[in-house]
């Protein structure tokens, strides 16, 4: 009985000291940066051992208002404008795409599913001399239309998890409605779309995030810096604005957190609806 | 009959979208006959009878009227606020004719092989000669007539040098020399000792023995490290090739044999440049580890400025960086922004780097000195070949050119210029560095596309050159003369190795 016992507590101990060990890992560089970020030098080589001696706000005062050669706000908004424009259309193309393929049976439906798969095992970036020669073509450069129109056209590639979410939901359902006089398009918007909001939800922040925080597309397809997006613009600075750089690479996350807090309900919610029988 | 409808709507979708094609194609044609013709009038200007015909197909005389030009600066100059000045000033001198100078608003380092060819290169370009010629083999820059320029006999032979390039026995100048970069030296004056007058000036001339020579310097970097733990003398990245091979050139060593055109003559380790990186070696003694990567490069700025460090080696446009670092360090011990300024500009001093030893020992007492051969660039402006308007670019690159806006990006940039009248008028720094060009001490970065090569095996030597003062004395790699002779021969081995290997020659 006693030997359980220990057993169990030296199994909690070493359980914890790995969980602390790898939450460690991944925890002290976002930490790290967020302390530099306040550092009041403004540089890593006035740090007290590992962070900084003396703190402040103005890396991000400086941010905000010193922007004659790095226009952070500018690059916010634009990185904004085109994560919620990929994500709206990259969400809606994922949704049709999943749920025709889930619902429907049509010839050529195998087909497509197996190359769209084995399509996405190849990395994105592969296709990026073809990609920037079909923009030339079409003026898309230095537009950024360009980049939602790639980003948005690409997302339905990833269709598959939505795709398994939407077969989880009973044909009954759909048949019950039809039934009752609905429509393809009714059944799809009154029944099946409102039990789909974790997926929706899921979708729409995976649609946000990648192009909120990707890099090579926007450096091979925006060449004017008014243009640029906070990770290019982050890449572009000099060699001694690491306070500068600090404070973009934390200020980037606000965003995503907000979003996350705001959708989380939704999430949640979701996936709780319809577990309790009446 | 509704398939049929569908396969009627497909079909005229395709037609739709491949005349969309077209058009796109034949509008980047407009674009690209502009590249192509630009292409061709460029290869007819470099292999031609006589340039001066072959450059008037490309500059008519006449300007383009109403039209844009998109010019690409660095960083600097647009940061300093001169570039402002010089669109402003230009567009007023050209509003007659509706030409219009603006930023092209691009990277300062964007490569015009790149984005020139899809029409989305700036149309005058502001880089250095070993980039600006590197675009000279895909014909993406024109040729200059510099000889109808104002500033033409104002600029240094050895300065045009480094934009010539020989065609089918006619020589062609492709960029107009501007700002001549090479290395100096940056110390802290109030961190001399307060005895070095009497103490640090052997020959009372007034500067101070250890920013006079390296063997001086070498005792006082001692001193400082004796006297202090985590205090350093001179301080410099040995990864750093720009720099490094400053001590092999100064021995005999060179880059590209044939004034820096023939890449199967390598020259690392030519002469007696292994005394060279002897002087290297002995300089890492007094060094931490940060000279074996880039560490000290980036945090010399700080360093000098909390006076971890009393000198650095580096070029002359990151002088404002170097004096912001120690306004903010003197305003952290509390004084006013106007005299932090003062004094950082008082005690903040570049001046012409330190001459070596002849025997490259950095002991010896009383050495016969040599001058340190630093390795340097000019940077200048060229005129993209997919330009609309090579007319108004040129008339730009003149007007940039021109005495008043040279004078005034030296007052604003502390540029050393590549202009003789303007280097002696504004005299200190910008005439040191005009002398030292004409007297051959700056060895300027070759212009042919093989220089990429270079960069890479040399790093790894001087990088393990650095590690070997750190190595433990059984374990040094580079403890005689003969071992160094070895590693920069390895180095030239390796260089010509990457140029030729694949290249079929």
């Amino acid at each position: 009985m006693k030997s359980t016992k220990t057993l169990r507590v030296m199994d909690t101990v070493i359980t914890h000291v790995i969980l602390v060990a790898v939450c460690f890992v991944f925890l002290f560089p976002c930490l790290w940066l967020i302390l530099a970020s306040f550092s009041k030098s403004g540089s890593i080589y006035s740090f007290d051992g590992f962070f900084p001696s003396e703190y402040s706000l103005d890396t991000f005062k400086m941010l905000f208002t010193d922007t004659d050669m790095y226009n952070y706000p500018r690059w916010f908004r634009n990185t904004l404008f085109i994560a919620s424009m990929s994500c709206l259309i990259g969400t809606f193309l994922v949704i049709l795409t999943a749920y025709t393929m889930s619902r429907f049976q049509f010839r050529g439906r195998k087909t497509i599913m197996k190359t769209t798969l084995v399509l996405g095992m190849f990395p994105s970036f592969m296709g990026m001399i073809a990609v920037y020669i079909i923009m030339t073509q079409f003026g898309l450069i230095n537009k950024m239309w360009g980049l939602i129109l790639i980003y948005s056209s690409g997302a339905p590639m990833g269709y598959l998890t939505q795709k398994g979410f939407f077969d989880t939901i009973p044909g009954s359902i759909d048949e019950a409605a039809r039934i009752d006089g609905a429509t393809n398009f009714q059944v799809f918007l009154k029944i099946n779309l409102p039990i789909s909001m974790p997926i929706i939800v899921y979708t729409a922040l995976t649609s946000f995030v990648f192009p909120w925080s990707d890099f090579i597309l926007p450096k091979l397809l925006l060449k004017e810096k008014d243009l640029y997006t906070v990770a290019v613009g982050l890449m572009s600075l000099g060699e001694t604005e690491f306070a500068r750089f600090a404070a973009g690479s934390v200020f980037i996350a606000v965003p995503i957190v907000i979003l996350y807090f705001c959708l989380m309900r939704f999430l949640v919610d979701g996936m709780t609806a319809g577990a309790v029988k009446g | 009959m509704r398939k049929k409808g569908y396969r009627l709507l497909a079909g005229l979708l395709c037609i739709g979208l491949l005349s969309g094609c077209g058009g796109n194609a034949g509008g980047n044609d407009g674009k690209g006959s502009g590249g192509n013709s630009a292409g061709t009038d460029t290869q007819n200007a470099q292999t031609g009878d006589g340039a001066a015909a072959d450059l008037s197909n490309i500059y008519t005389g006449e300007l383009e009227r109403n039209v844009t030009i998109r010019v690409l600066e660095n960083d600097t100059a647009i940061e300093q606020g001169y570039f402002q000045e010089l669109i402003d000033a230009f567009n007023e001198a050209y509003a007659e004719y509706g030409i219009v100078a603006v930023d092209a608003n691009m990277d300062q380092y964007s490569n015009l092989a790149d984005d020139g060819p899809y029409g989305y290169g700036p149309d005058v370009l502001y880089q250095a000669n070993d980039v600006l010629m590197k675009y000279v083999d895909g014909k993406h820059i024109y040729p200059i007539p510099v000889q109808n320029l104002e500033c033409y006999a104002q600029i240094p032979d050895r300065a045009w040098e480094a934009y010539r390039r020989e065609i089918d026995g006619t020589t062609y100048y492709m960029a107009v020399p501007v700002n001549v970069q090479t290395s100096m030296l940056y110390y802290r004056k109030d961190l001399l000792p307060e005895n070095w007058e009497t103490e640090w000036d052997d020959n009372g001339n007034g500067i101070p023995d250890m920013v006079e020579s390296w063997s001086a310097m070498y005792r006082f970097s001692k001193l400082r490290m004796e006297e202090k733990e985590g205090q350093y003398g001179y301080m410099r990245s040995m990864y750093d090739v720009y720099f490094s091979s400053s001590f092999l050139f100064s021995y005999g060593g060179y880059v590209f044999g044939n004034n820096n055109t023939d890449p199967s003559d390598l020259g690392f380790s030519a002469g007696d440049s292994w005394m060279g990186a002897s002087v290297l070696l002995q300089q890492a003694s007094l060094m931490n580890e940060g000279c074996i990567d880039d560490t000290i490069t980036v945090n010399a700025y700080s360093k000098l400025a909390d006076g971890t460090y009393f000198a650095t080696m580096t070029t002359p446009d990151v002088y404002t960086l170097f004096l912001k670092e120690l306004i903010l360090a003197y305003q952290g011990q509390g004084m006013s922004e106007e005299e932090a300024r003062a004094l950082a500009e008082e005690n903040l001093v570049m001046t012409k780097v330190p001459m070596l030893p002849a025997s490259a020992d950095l002991t010896e007492e009383n050495p016969e000195l040599i001058p340190l051969k630093t390795m340097g660039g000019v940077n200048g402006y060229g005129i993209s070949a997919y330009t609309k308007a090579p007319n108004a670019c040129l008339a730009f690159v003149e007007f940039a050119t021109s005495y008043d806006m040279i004078m005034r990006r030296c007052e604003l940039l502390g540029i050393a210029p590549a202009r003789s009248d303007v280097a002696s008028q504004r005299g200190g720094t910008s005439e040191m560095i005009y002398q030292s060009l004409e007297e051959g001490n700056v060895v300027l970065m070759p212009s042919i596309t093989e220089v990429d090569q270079i960069w890479t095996p040399a790093q790894s030597f001087f990088s393990d050159l650095a590690k070997d003062a750190f190595r433990e004395p059984g374990e040094r790699k580079y403890d005689d003369p003969d071992k160094l002779k070895a590693g920069l021969t390895q180095v030239d081995t390796q260089i010509y190795d990457a140029i030729f290997t694949l290249s079929g020659n």
